[in-house]
């Protein structure tokens, strides 16, 4: 038992060159496999917690995800039917913008729904939406937020929206192959405007990503990307874009539609990434009509 | 060692099972109402009122120990609902945590950020193998300088809402349908309003009539934005005038 033990943990053991990771060339190796951003001392509370981890789960020093007899991720495969029974988003590129929505259902009328925002910005001009756990998207959502500053630090210059999702993905990827820690249960979408121009990206629970012209995430994915494929023009506007997005919320949407239970981001050309009142929604859902 | 679809793990650690979904969080969330104990929580126009039982199950008790309603800090309380060792593990640290906000940024921490702190690191339970998720639903409460009245409600899987009202333990789908039924006009209590609205829920879903001593309340209104909990006498007020109203 214990050298199978032992085996397990020299075959899924990652080598990490930062200080995080130590091993002893003795009878009995010690791999503590740890995902570098756990320890990132980003909040004086958390770094405690993060002290512990290394103590604490020196018992979970393999990867819970590992791979099945046909070669599958099965722990990747339930974190999408995690996000596939999650609340449907959608984003698309226009022309001279992106738009990203969600639906915005709260579990009871005594929620303040104010209280709850569910686009959030991750920096002035990039703007992320997700499907799935709302948990494990604000863990996302933080870390992305720091990684973002720690480029505006070194390089005096905003990150480009490729280099945000790269890192984002490859903090979840880290999490699908580190030890104790379980693949995040969000899908993502990120839609930002910077000099390449308008673009959106979807990011897996595996930690991939492509840039998408128009995509859905969540319970109604199927039929809403049809609704886009068919509705989806390359020289779209921005405001033609919000329609077609509202549209395609309201195709699958149970119940009545309005600016209490959806939520609309976008960014245009003045490259500032924000969150629709109410009000604006309002004013969009009285034009579709 | 092939771990196959979770190898049966999928109950014992927080890993995905084959729906999707986090077995150990969902059984948190059971033994958060194998408490025991209902908790409701109403905010009013200018006040926030949270009450809970105080069940003392041995007479020989000392029945001041018996509390589930905590004070963070002066201006902010929290009420935990499930597992009293997992509550005690979680004020503590709450305590600290907004006694170093207070420190590092010079204004005392408001009842959502607090929420939040609380919820994201029930995130990193439900995450990480290590730590099991705490099975305590936490109600914060307090009177922001700009929002005005404050409730939030944290459980075991990392959510956190800001509520109008809310329940929390054995009986909290009855009382959540009594109190969306009272707040669907939405109403602005007044402080009075609110504690009696809060009570009356919990009467109403346990079916009893209580004692003062039965029960524990804790209040902040704009008038006394302290935390505080309600003397014997305060509650036998507002349960006389429940039984007038009715």
């Amino acid at each position: 038992m214990e050298s199978d033990h032992v085996m397990m943990m020299r075959t899924t053991a990652s080598f990490r060159t930062s200080a995080n990771s130590f091993y002893k060339k003795s009878k009995a190796t010690s791999f503590v496999s740890l995902p570098s951003s756990l320890l990132d001392p980003y909040i004086g509370g958390f770094f405690e917690v993060s002290l512990k981890v290394q103590m604490g789960d020196s018992q979970y020093s393999f990867s819970l995800t590992t791979f099945s007899p046909s070669g599958k991720l099965v722990q990747i495969e339930h974190a999408l039917t995690a996000v596939g029974s999650g609340q449907t988003s959608l984003g698309i590129k226009a022309s001279n913008g992106v738009v990203i929505a969600t639906e915005k259902k709260l579990p009871s009328i005594l929620v303040d729904e104010a209280s709850v925002q569910k686009i959030q910005n991750l920096t002035p001009n990039i703007g992320v939406v997700y499907s799935g756990m709302g948990p494990d998207f604000r863990v996302l959502v933080r870390k992305s937020r720091k990684q973002a500053e720690q480029y505006l630090r070194l390089y005096k210059e905003p990150i480009p929206v490729t280099q945000l999702v790269r890192e984002t993905a490859t903090v979840m990827q880290e999490f699908t192959q580190s030890g104790g820690v379980r693949p995040f249960g969000v899908s993502l979408l990120v839609a930002g405007y910077d000099d390449k121009g308008p673009q959106l990206y979807q990011v897996d629970p595996s930690g991939s990503y492509f840039s998408w012209k128009a995509s859905a995430m969540g319970k109604n994915v199927s039929n809403a990307k049809t609704f886009l494929e068919k509705r989806y023009t390359e020289d779209m506007e921005l405001d033609d874009a919000i329609h077609t997005a509202i549209l395609t919320l309201k195709e699958g949407f149970e119940g009545e539609i309005s600016s209490k239970n959806i939520e609309i981001g976008k960014i245009g050309a003045d490259k500032v990434f924000r969150v629709l009142t109410p009000a604006e929604i309002d004013d969009y859902l009285a034009e579709v009509e | 060692m092939s771990r196959g679809s979770g190898g049966g793990y999928d109950r014992h650690i927080t890993i995905f099972s084959p729906e999707g979904r986090l077995f150990q969080v969902e059984y948190a969330f059971k033994a958060v109402k194998a408490a025991g104990i209902t908790s409701i929580g109403v905010r009013g126009k200018d006040s926030v009122c949270v009450v809970t039982q105080k069940k003392v199950p041995d007479k020989l008790l000392d029945e001041s120990s018996v509390s589930h309603l905590f004070p963070v800090t002066k201006y902010l309380g929290l009420l935990a609902t499930g597992m009293t060792a997992d509550s005690r593990s979680l004020v503590t640290q709450a305590r600290n945590e907004a006694a170093e906000f207070r420190f590092q940024y010079g204004y005392e921490m408001p009842a959502d950020i607090l929420a939040k702190w609380i919820a994201d690191k029930s995130q990193v339970y439900t995450q990480h193998a290590y730590m099991r998720p705490l099975g305590v639903v936490a109600m914060v409460l307090g009177m922001d300088e700009e929002r005005g009245p404050l409730l939030y409600k944290c459980d075991p899987a990392g959510h956190f809402y800001g509520h109008k009202a809310t329940s929390a333990g054995m009986k909290e789908q009855e009382a959540i349908n009594f109190l969306e039924k009272k707040m669907k006009e939405n109403p602005a209590f007044t402080y009075d309003e609110t504690v009696q609205t809060a009570i009356s829920a919990l009467q109403s879903v346990l079916q009893e009539d209580f004692k003062a001593t039965e029960i524990e309340v804790g209040v902040v209104r704009a008038d006394n934005p302290i935390f505080r909990s309600l003397e014997t006498e305060e509650i036998e007020e507002h349960l006389t005038a429940i039984s007038e109203r009715d």
